[in-house]
């Protein structure tokens, strides 16, 4: 199936969780957070979420500075 | 009531159909802690007591350095060396002299921080690490305080409100439950000045419309600033069911 993470599509196997997702992505764990189609992922729930085909995914880092 | 020189120092708010002698007067009776006051504190500290808001408490530990003039707009070169919070208290009375200013010159661990949130109605989130971060999120969620959040790192900002006061408000664990995570800090990855200026500008903001009453877009929201396109991405955050702060488990 095909998505998009940050606007590049990305070619998947036809089931796909989020954990799965970052891997592929060789993409940390930590510090990162996702956003499916504008809702925020919690962590919690990445191994038990499935992606869907043409889902809009957002992967960005905690920044903590100021 | 306001006084005659209130009425004049605050004429271009009372003309606002939102605002007015109202919350003027609801401004006036605020509290609000900032933590941080380096480039995100510096804006957000001088529009609050520009505004008015009646009482400001300003937390900070550090001195002020040459590398922070870059962006931290609140100090000058001859500040260099001194306490941040003597300065910026020093500072903001000279803007407004009708307000209080209170400063905390320490690191406040999570019981100096619960008594400090007996005392105000509004937290502004503007440090710089992740440890301190999680452990004020921690503290407004046990203290039903609400707590507006800022962050900038290059030429990228983040922007979320977590009203504690309500049931329903998702806080910053849900969103990044990692203590062990580092976060990007200005030290390790620079920073635009009028980035982080943006996104404490706009901590400032909110809280000004927090205190009046005026209804906030961005509750429970992430609001993702890029600085070289100007656009502005919003997520929504559910509060995680299985969060350790907030959440059934804690």
């Amino acid at each position: 199936m095909k998505i998009t993470v940050n606007e590049n599509i990305v070619q998947l196997d036809d089931k796909c969780n989020i954990e799965q997702l970052l891997i592929v992505l060789e993409s940390p764990l930590k510090g990162s957070a996702i956003a499916v189609n504008q809702k925020i992922i919690s962590r919690s729930e990445w191994v038990n979420y499935q992606l869907q085909e043409n889902d809009q995914v957002s992967l960005f880092q905690a920044i903590a500075g100021g | 009531m306001l006084t005659d020189a209130e009425m004049l120092r605050y004429s271009r708010h009372l003309l606002l159909e939102d605002v007015g002698e109202l919350g003027q007067k609801d401004l006036k009776n605020g509290k609000v802690l900032i933590i941080g006051m380096g480039g995100l504190g510096s804006p957000a500290a001088l529009y609050l007591a520009a505004a008015g808001v009646g009482t400001l408490v300003i937390a900070d530990f550090d001195c002020l350095e040459v590398s922070n003039l870059q962006r931290q707009i609140g100090y000058t070169t001859g500040d260099i060396g001194g306490d941040k919070v003597a300065l910026m208290k020093h500072r903001l009375e000279q803007l407004n002299p009708e307000i209080r200013v209170r400063s905390i010159n320490r690191e406040m661990d999570k019981t100096q921080l619960l008594m400090e949130l007996m005392m105000v109605n509004l937290v502004l989130d503007c440090t710089d690490n992740m440890a301190s971060r999680q452990m004020i999120n921690a503290a407004c969620v046990e203290a039903k305080v609400p707590l507006i959040v800022g962050a900038a790192i290059r030429m990228e900002g983040q922007l979320m409100f977590f009203d504690h006061s309500q049931e329903d408000a998702a806080c910053y664990h849900c969103l990044f439950p990692s203590n062990e995570e580092q976060g990007l800090n200005c030290s390790n990855s620079g920073v635009l000045g009028p980035v982080v200026g943006t996104i404490g500008t706009l901590q400032a903001l909110e809280a000004i419309k927090h205190l009046t009453g005026l209804p906030s877009g961005i509750k429970n929201k992430l609001k993702l600033f890029d600085g070289k396109t100007l656009d502005w991405q919003t997520f929504a955050i559910n509060k995680d069911a299985q969060c350790t702060v907030c959440g059934k488990t804690k």
